[in-house]
């Protein structure tokens, strides 16, 4: 048995979601039971289904590193710039 | 993964509404509390749709089997989703908890080892049970602190629901129909009133971890009185009575109180020792042997190179 993850994307604008997972033998059968465990009631125009030892996973303590406070800007500066009268373009 | 410094700082992050997702280092106390609520929950879905899947031959007409039959996909899929959200913390595989089960280590709802005898039974369980069990998975979603089994529940409540409908609708024309439907429907009743109102377990003991951990965000007892409260007045205006000779109204509050609820028939139930417990049981194992030979061809299939 191989674990799968399953994605369901909704109608119209809605991005692919996580709807959970499921065992199955083979990727033929992944694609018949997640229809069967997750869409019997049309939950989904579209599925996405990934085995899990597919997924890429990325390092969660590097996710928190991406967040420099240089990619910001928050606009305190500006406000600054504007309360002093230097705002104005040289 | 998030890992906590103390138990204190776990129940922090719990009280503020924080998910915990399966990678997360939590407590082992909570794993394993966590993970016995959701295997339990998992063991009485697979034994539900098991029951109903007898009434897809037995129900009248083809419009009731064909519910039979949607409501059994449904419980079974239940069943799918819960166990693999179980599998996924670590404690015990998907097939040892099958194992378990059969062979009777684990337990399941008290109301799963009784016996269905006839078409009114079928629909006092559907109006009755799935309206108890409904009632305490979404005590359950409301404030539920593990991640995965909170997706899950919404899918599989909004599923329930339907089921609850149906069994109104059922028990509604049941209730407009011949007197040998309407005596068929009574007996059903009587049958299954106090496993439902039992299902929702005793009085939640002050220290119960699944409510100080927001698995439960109800106590058992405020739950089995809402349910009472709902069930009396639909049943007395369907023209049914309650197999209940205590119950009556509180003359200041107008709140409907139960007699004395026989506690000892739920822990017999649950320790297999219930009217069909042992049936039951031997029908789960000759459902999953019988059906060896196909989880047998299922991976002969997958192990052919495409």
């Amino acid at each position: 048995m191989k674990t799968y993850e399953v994605f369901l994307k909704r109608a119209g604008k809605d991005p692919f979601t996580h709807v959970g997972a499921l065992e199955a033998p083979d990727d033929d059968l992944a694609l018949s039971f997640a229809r069967d465990c997750y869409a019997r009631r049309s939950e989904g125009e579209q599925m996405w289904v990934v085995a899990r030892e597919d997924l890429l996973v990325a390092d969660p303590t590097e996710l928190q590193m991406a967040d420099r406070a240089h990619r910001h800007n928050d606009g305190t500066f500006l406000r600054d710039l504007r309360q002093a009268g230097n705002a104005e373009p040289a | 993964m998030r890992s906590w410094d103390s138990m204190e700082d776990f129940e922090a992050f719990l009280d503020d509404g924080g998910l915990v997702e399966p990678d997360d280092d939590m407590p082992d106390a909570y794993r394993e509390a966590v993970f016995r609520f959701i295997e339990l929950h998992a063991n009485s879905e697979y034994m539900g749709g098991l029951t109903e899947r007898d009434w897809i031959a037995k129900a009248p007409g083809l419009a009731n089997k064909l519910t039979a039959l949607a409501k059994t996909q449904d419980e079974i899929g239940h069943a799918h989703l819960l166990y693999m959200v179980a599998a996924d913390m670590g404690v015990k595989t998907r097939d040892e908890m099958t194992a378990d089960l059969l062979a009777g280590r684990t337990t399941f709802h008290n109301v799963f080892h009784y016996r269905a005898h006839s078409w009114g039974d079928q629909i006092a369980i559907a109006y009755l049970v799935d309206a108890a069990a409904l009632a305490s998975q979404q005590a359950v979603f409301k404030n539920c602190s593990y991640g995965p089994y909170k997706r899950i529940l919404r899918r599989i409540i909004a599923e329930e629901g339907f089921h609850m409908r149906n069994g109104e609708e059922l028990l509604l024309k049941m209730a407009k129909g011949t007197s040998q439907q309407h005596d068929l429907m009574q007996e059903g009743l009587d049958r299954w009133w106090w496993p439902a109102v039992q299902l929702f377990g005793p009085d939640s003991s002050p220290n119960d971890v699944l409510l100080r951990w927001h698995i439960k965000s109800e106590r058992n007892e405020v739950l089995r009185d809402r349910f009472v409260q709902k069930m009396v007045p639909q049943l007395t205006a369907a023209g049914f009575t309650i197999p209940d000779p205590d119950l009556h109204q509180d003359p200041d509050t107008g709140r409907w109180v139960s007699g004395e609820i026989d506690w000892d028939a739920l822990k017999a139930a649950i320790a297999g020792r219930g009217p069909d417990s042992e049936r039951r049981l031997r029908d789960a194992r000759n459902a999953w042997d019988g059906a060896a030979w196909v989880r047998d061809a299922l991976d002969e299939a997958a192990a052919v190179p495409a």
